[in-house]
């Protein structure tokens, strides 16, 4: 088994006129968790929908797991093992919790309803919010509702976990709740590649951060020396925006 | 516990809307019982001419009744179809879907149901004699489609769906659309088929933002089935205009006539609210 889980070369990705990712090279490796921070309109939540093929590539080439995003065949594959969680959640408002998180398992997975929802209920037990089961997204808060999300991602059983800013529309005093389930699952050795200006989670979660800026990257580094020596002075303006 | 209080706030709402929601549903099923008695005071009072108009349209009331829902049944799958179609990426599909919705809107029904049942089987006719004498192994085929002859029934059935399914096409599509991209995101993301994600989740919540429109547009349905008496089928107009030539009874037969549709669209849009109300989920 190599080491390697994401490949991506050369990539590139338009939006008309607009250039969002001009040649990005990335490896990520199994169990890393790498942070990807940059200014608004910088690439990084496209570079992200890239990996589970919610976007296309115009150049360059994405291989996840060893399977190349190429046929069309292969990228329902790769999304089988590659969950993700949004920023605005996007629970189905006509089903529960749990029917959220039993809905792929069971026609995706061929997974009778009773194992399914026997998953969902772990998975709603490890995301706290057990007795939630039944309610709808509706009656759940921000924060619950985006646990929820992890959950229904991670029923599928995913090998890697991609985050696009999960904690951005949230209030800030449910934050917490959601970050402290990344860094369980963090430190359950995930490969996790997650879009956050969250620094305490970076500090304490990331392998590696990577700042994005105009659809490439800039500086690839640990958290450590990301606040201590950041190379290039366009990180250097970034970070003292967003730390003030 | 901003949770509880959360979810208390959501059943407080809940129970102020109801008493209000119930109210309106009695009132609204009054005025279709009132139109009821009004039919049946006038059919017992003055049984001569009502009664008589009520039994001589009976068979036109049954086949008004049938026309419009068969024809609602091809109407909802056409709609589904030419809607996903006005959706679909290939712009071959999506530009057969765009022209089928495009002309049909342009044209009358009245036309269109004229069209169908006295010009359509002349097209039929020159086909089968073009295949007859094109080759003899089409004999059969050609035949066939000389011999044809239109089943008022069926060309009715089929002109209003084909009419109505543009129109339907139409709500399917703007139903679809109003639902957020993240959901059909998150559903391909969970490695569901685009088919899959359309039936589970799409689709369900679809239905409830195109449930009013869809139910307007089977009263409009039932209203325009009048159109196909000029086709020769017998509905209730067609029945009420036999039994006025017959008998010279002009005001009491379409008062009774337009009594009866009355009754049969208010009926059917108390169903609609009924139906809206049972699949309403929290917001």
């Amino acid at each position: 088994m190599q080491s390697e889980i994401i490949v991506i070369q050369g990539a590139v990705k338009r939006f008309g006129r607009v250039e969002a990712l001009r040649g990005v090279d990335l490896v990520v490796h199994r169990g890393e968790v790498v942070v990807i921070i940059g200014p608004s309109g910088s690439g990084k939540s496209t570079l992200l929908r890239c990996i589970n093929h919610l976007e296309s590539l115009d150049a360059g080439c994405i291989i996840v797991d060893g399977i190349p995003l190429t046929q069309a065949e292969n990228i329902n594959k790769v999304r089988a093992e590659v969950g993700i969680v949004f920023q605005q959640f996007n629970l189905f408002p006509h089903l529960t919790a749990l029917e959220n998180i039993t809905l792929a398992q069971r026609i995706v997975r061929k997974r009778t309803r009773e194992e399914a929802e026997r998953i969902g209920m772990e998975l709603l037990k490890k995301v706290g919010i057990p007795e939630k089961a039944h309610a709808y997204p509706a009656q759940l808060s921000g924060g619950q509702q985006q646990r929820v999300a992890i959950a229904r991602a991670l029923a599928m059983q995913p090998k890697i976990m991609l985050f696009d800013e999960p904690t951005s529309a949230l209030d800030p005093e449910m934050i917490k709740e959601v970050l402290d389930v990344m860094l369980a699952l963090a430190k359950e050795g995930m490969t996790m590649v997650v879009v956050s200006h969250e620094m305490g989670f970076a500090r304490a979660a990331a392998d590696r951060i990577i700042f994005m800026d105009e659809g490439v990257i800039v500086e690839e580094t640990t958290p450590e020396l990301l606040f201590t020596a950041p190379k290039h002075e366009r990180t250097r303006l970034f970070l003292s925006k967003i730390l003030h | 516990m901003p949770d509880v209080e959360r979810l208390e706030k959501v059943i407080e709402k809940k129970a102020a809307v109801a008493p209000a929601e119930r109210e309106r549903f009695d009132t609204w099923w009054f005025l279709v019982l009132a139109v009821v008695a009004v039919v049946a005071l006038l059919v017992f009072l003055k049984p001569n001419p009502f009664q008589r108009i009520v039994v001589f349209l009976r068979d036109g009331i049954w086949v008004t009744i049938r026309i419009t829902v068969i024809s609602f049944v091809f109407i909802l799958i056409v709609g589904l179809i030419g809607g996903l179609g006005r959706l679909a990426k290939n712009w071959l599909i999506h530009g057969i879907a765009s022209l089928y919705v495009e002309i049909i809107r342009g044209i009358p029904l009245l036309v269109q149901l004229l069209f169908l049942y006295f010009a359509f089987p002349q097209v039929l006719d020159s086909v089968g004699a073009w295949l007859l004498k094109l080759s003899p192994s089409l004999r059969g085929a050609g035949q066939y489609l000389v011999d044809v002859k239109p089943d008022p029934f069926v060309m009715a059935v089929a002109g209003l769906t084909i009419c109505y399914g543009a129109y339907m096409s139409e709500i399917y599509r703007a139903g679809i659309q109003s639902i957020s991209k993240g959901q059909m995101e998150a559903a391909r993301s969970l490695g569901m088929s685009y088919f899959q994600a359309m039936r589970y989740v799409i689709l369900p919540q679809a239905v409830r933002v195109i449930l009013p429109p869809v139910g307007n547009e089977f009263v409009a349905l039932l209203k325009d089935s009048s159109l196909v008496s000029v086709v020769a089928v017998s509905d209730m107009t067609r029945r009420g205009r036999e039994f006025m030539s017959s008998s010279f009874m002009s005001l009491e037969t379409w008062t009774m006539v337009a009594l009866l549709y009355l009754v049969m669209t208010l009926f059917a849009s108390r169903v609609v609210a009924y139906i809206e109300r049972k699949t309403a989920f929290a917001k």
